[in-house]
């Protein structure tokens, strides 16, 4: 129990400090901040718009006073109003975020169907045939950034055999079918890189553990091999799975952006590329922000399944 | 450190060089615009076409390997040097400077590094200027972690506190002894970066937020490419292929320093143990021994050949019977021990010789019958118990497990009988114990546990592989007392590997002495003890601290590893009546007096 208050503590404590540096990125930055933002192209903003904009965003007041504002707001969730449309900042967030979230679930369920098998048969059979085709098509995924993926999928599979929709979106509710047409190439294409990743970390982890002094005793015990298995391996090599996975999921909160422009997907990560081509810095450090705090929370998610994986945890 | 294998390297090095040597091949200019020729098929001027705006595709594809490699190069070294500087600094002056390193980067790992890239670029605009310093602090905590742990490992060991003592200073011991020992991991960190940077700058360049056109990169020319997808495929093919092999190339180096740093990093393949090929003849069932051991020999295949561990033991174990199986680690005691329960580290395997258990040769056995054999008729207890039982599994469990893996009972009569074993080791409250984590019982009632999953099925044979090493002196002797009480009423068979003469003495019928592999004497207890046939067991017996108080004699020199055996006697490096006839040829173990067994060709004169 003390652990669990231990990391739900320091969890808020990290969300706090990456509001404040997030605060604190754009006022830090040397030169006047309203007039950065403003300014495209090497072309000087007119004198007008950057007085404007330092009201708008407050910079005229004391830097307390700014900071003490600027949380008091976020506390509320008041992630305040786009500089191109005036519109609330959290309305849009809170419209693409499950798009997003649903394109990682979808991703992540894939590639836990994939990496999670092969990686075990390639640890039962290392150095077979599986195992040598399997590692080495994992390390040509790695190699593949995603939106060369995506690019060349649209190729392959949309322009060449026609067998998806080059990209867009539809919602669920309007076309179930062509909604899930629509996320399939997406989410192979995220899938495809942490399947390999996945693969490579369960087949390392399960060679690990099938050499710990534990596999031996239950091998001088007379246990079934599948028993051994499934009982003591697989229990034990879960661990640094379950830690990679994760942490992939939560880089992948902010990696979605590649994938999503690649597809005409509009996540959350669509909006943040536009918000920095636009410069619109309420709404870049609205999206960041709320992706850092769910980064956050998916790591404390993990320390608290780690108290549930390892009885040793929990006393720590 | 092993050997770096070169394939990567040379990929690396080969690509690198190619990015180098471009300005001097002669390539169109990659900026040159020449829209009349916009996407040419391939031309001696531009050997892979043009792209939509006329420019030579190989010209821009070489003169972005430049930019590609330039911005990770300097942002993975940067990081590098920063971090290096920020870990030692970390983990040398401590305090403050410690709390900021670590924490700080806490904060940094606290956002997804593609969206920390884009906050930064944000406030500071695109370019190759912005990219490097953000690539730099995305990298900096792989770096502070990995030698800040170095120096964590590093600086309380004795020769840093020594080198401490003789006045050397702050900043000759960091460098002198650290930063050799963290160099390893620090490359490897170093690829990593680089890998990882050519992946997020063609992904930020793609967005059109990482280098600025035109500038030639590969991210801009794959996101350039995909306009014109439809009529011009290739232009699409060939910034992937460039992009993918250079990563592919750096992963590769990755993992092959991994592997050059890290033992642990490579498993080996596997050995068939399979059927012995070379039967040695005359191996026929004994009849009435518990345990017989014949000729038996292990070998382990190493990059540097192949070494022998264990050579020619033979052991023969009566029921009721203790035997103990002596000498100093490397001696090859313990792989004896697993041999006989057919459990060898798949990097060793048999190469001679036969072990009968109960009657039947462990070694030729299917794995499936041996599987039922063991636990059943035969029994191991492992050294340390912590490591030994499964750290996420209740202890009740873990012995009921023992018990159904032999019987189809109920897992409710198995979990009774786990708690009756637990009482008759004598764990206090085993209705409670049973219940336990191994981390939550101590090492004695651990080893304890153990046992009782030993004895679970009444084996004839219980082999303790130094079962009391672990523990300290009273608990030592009440699991000593534990093992000879269980043999006294059950009437197995038990072999006692361990490296201490005494415990030999409480416990052990007959005792059998290991050198280098090799049995070098054998014999009841009591008679080896008062009377050594072989000068290492007398020079054994006279490092065993006395009760008379009169100082032990330490053996000169050690124990020569399985791969630089002396020819003749193993011992006789380090042996105080060597002779000639010792150092050449082959020493046979005789058996000089009925049951007493030597491999020592002086041994009337040692008597």
């Amino acid at each position: 129990m003390l652990y669990v208050l231990k990391r739900i503590g320091v969890s808020l404590l990290l969300v706090w400090v990456v509001a404040t540096i997030v605060f604190l990125a754009i006022r830090l930055v040397p030169g006047n901040p309203a007039e950065i933002l403003l300014s495209q192209g090497g072309v000087a903003p007119p004198p007008g718009a950057v007085a404007q904009l330092r009201a708008q965003l407050g910079l005229n007041q004391p830097l307390g006073v700014q900071y003490v504002e600027d949380m008091r707001r976020l506390l509320m969730g008041n992630l305040g109003t786009s500089m191109q449309d005036q519109s609330p900042v959290a309305d849009e967030i809170l419209r693409r975020l499950p798009r997003t979230l649903e394109l990682i679930v979808a991703a992540a369920i894939l590639s836990v169907l994939v990496g999670l098998p092969s990686g075990l048969l390639a640890a039962i059979w290392r150095g077979g045939m599986f195992d040598r085709v399997a590692s080495w098509l994992a390390a040509v995924a790695l190699a593949v950034p995603v939106f060369v993926v995506g690019t060349l999928m649209i190729e392959i599979f949309a322009l060449g055999l026609h067998w998806a929709p080059a990209g867009g979106y539809v919602s669920f509710a309007r076309h179930p079918l062509r909604h899930l047409a629509l996320l399939a190439m997406p989410a192979t294409t995220i899938a495809v890189g942490l399947a390999a990743i996945l693969f490579r970390m369960t087949r390392a982890s399960v060679l690990d553990v099938s050499m710990r002094d534990y596999i031996r005793t239950a091998r001088a015990k007379g246990v079934a091999p599948r028993r051994i298995l499934a009982r003591h391996v697989l229990r034990n090599a879960l661990m640094p799975i379950v830690t990679v996975l994760a942490l992939n999921l939560g880089s992948l909160l902010g990696g979605t952006v590649l994938v999503e422009y690649v597809f005409n997907w509009p996540g959350l990560s669509g909006l943040l590329v536009s918000a920095v081509n636009a410069r619109d810095y309420p709404e870049v450090q609205g999206v960041v922000l709320v992706i850092s705090v769910l980064f956050v929370a998916l790591n404390l998610a993990v320390d608290l399944l780690y108290a549930v994986l390892d009885p040793r945890v929990r006393q720590g | 450190m092993r050997r770096l294998r070169l394939g990567p390297v040379v990929a690396v090095g080969a690509i690198a060089t190619v990015a180098l040597l471009t300005p001097f091949l002669g390539l169109a200019n990659p900026l040159h615009m020449d829209i009349a020729h916009r996407l040419a098929p391939p031309s001696p001027a531009h050997p892979l076409g043009t792209d939509a705006y006329g420019r030579g595709v190989l010209s821009r594809l070489l003169w972005g390997a430049r930019v590609s490699l330039m911005v990770a190069s300097s942002s993975s070294l940067l990081a590098c040097v920063f971090g290096t500087a920020l870990g030692l600094a970390g983990g040398f002056l401590r305090g403050p400077v410690e709390f900021l390193a670590l924490r700080g980067m806490d904060v940094v790992l606290c956002f997804p590094p593609l969206l920390l890239a884009l906050l930064v670029v944000t406030l500071l605009g695109p370019g190759a200027g912005t990219l490097i310093p953000v690539l730099v602090v995305l990298y900096l905590p792989g770096f502070v972690r990995v030698v800040y742990a170095g120096v964590i490992s590093v600086r309380t060991q004795d020769y840093v506190e020594a080198m401490r003592s003789l006045g050397a200073g702050r900043m000759r011991i960091m460098l002198r002894t650290i930063l050799p020992n963290v160099g390893g991991p620090v490359l490897v960190q170093l690829s990593l970066a680089a890998a990882s940077a050519v992946v997020l700058e063609s992904g930020l360049s793609f967005l059109g937020l990482g280098v600025v056109p035109p500038t030639p990169s590969w991210g801009l020319m794959i996101g350039a490419a995909r306009a014109t997808m439809a009529q011009a495929p290739l232009l699409l093919l060939w910034p992937c292929l460039a992009l993918s092999v250079t990563i592919l190339a750096l992963n590769a180096l990755c993992d092959a320093l991994r592997d050059a740093v890290d033992p642990h990093g490579m498993t080996r393949r596997a050995h068939r143990a399979g059927i012995l090929e070379r039967l040695a003849p005359g191996l026929l069932p004994a009849r009435g021994p518990a345990l017989q051991v014949v000729g038996l020999t292990i070998a382990i295949d190493t990059p540097a050949g192949t070494i022998h561990p264990v050579r020619d033991v033979s052991l023969t174990v009566m029921p009721h019977e203790t035997l103990a199986l002596v000498g100093e680690s490397g001696s090859g005691k313990s792989l004896t021990g697993l041999a006989t329960m057919g459990l060898l580290p798949s990097i060793a395997r048999v190469e001679r010789g036969a072990v009968w258990v109960e009657g039947r040769d462990v070694l030729r056995l299917d794995e499936a019958v041996l599987r039922r054999l063991r636990g059943e008729m035969v029994a191991m207890i492992f050294q340390d118990p912590l490591s030994s039982l499964n750290p996420v599994q209740r202890i009740a469990p873990q012995i009921a497990e023992a018990i159904q893996a032999h019987s189809a009972g109920a897992g409710k009569a198995a979990k009774r009988r786990a708690v009756e074993l637990l009482r008759h080791v004598g764990i206090p409250d085993p209705e409670r114990r049973a219940h336990n984590f191994p981390h939550e019982m101590s090492g004695g009632m651990r080893q304890r546990a153990m046992i009782a999953m030993a004895i679970a099925n009444h084996p004839r044979l219980l082999i303790a592989d130094e079962p009391t090493t672990a523990l300290d002196v009273t608990i030592q002797a009440q699991v000593l007392e534990l093992l000879a009480g269980l043999r006294h009423e059950s009437g197995m068979a038990l072999v006692f590997i361990t490296h201490s003469l005494p415990v030999v003495a409480e416990i052990a019928d007959r005792v059998s002495v290991m050198y280098a592999g090799e049995i070098v004497e054998q014999g009841r207890v009591t008679e080896v003890f008062a009377r050594p046939l072989h000068p290492y067991t007398a020079a054994l017996l006279a490092s065993v601290p006395r009760e008379d108080g009169s100082l032990p004699e330490p053996i000169p020199g050690t124990v020569p590893p399985p791969s630089a055996l002396p020819p003749g006697c193993a011992f006789a490096p380090r042996c105080r009546h060597v002779a000639a006839a010792c150092r050449t040829g082959v020493l046979p173990l005789m058996e000089v007096e009925p049951g007493r067994l030597t491999r020592c060709c002086r041994w009337s004169d040692l008597a």
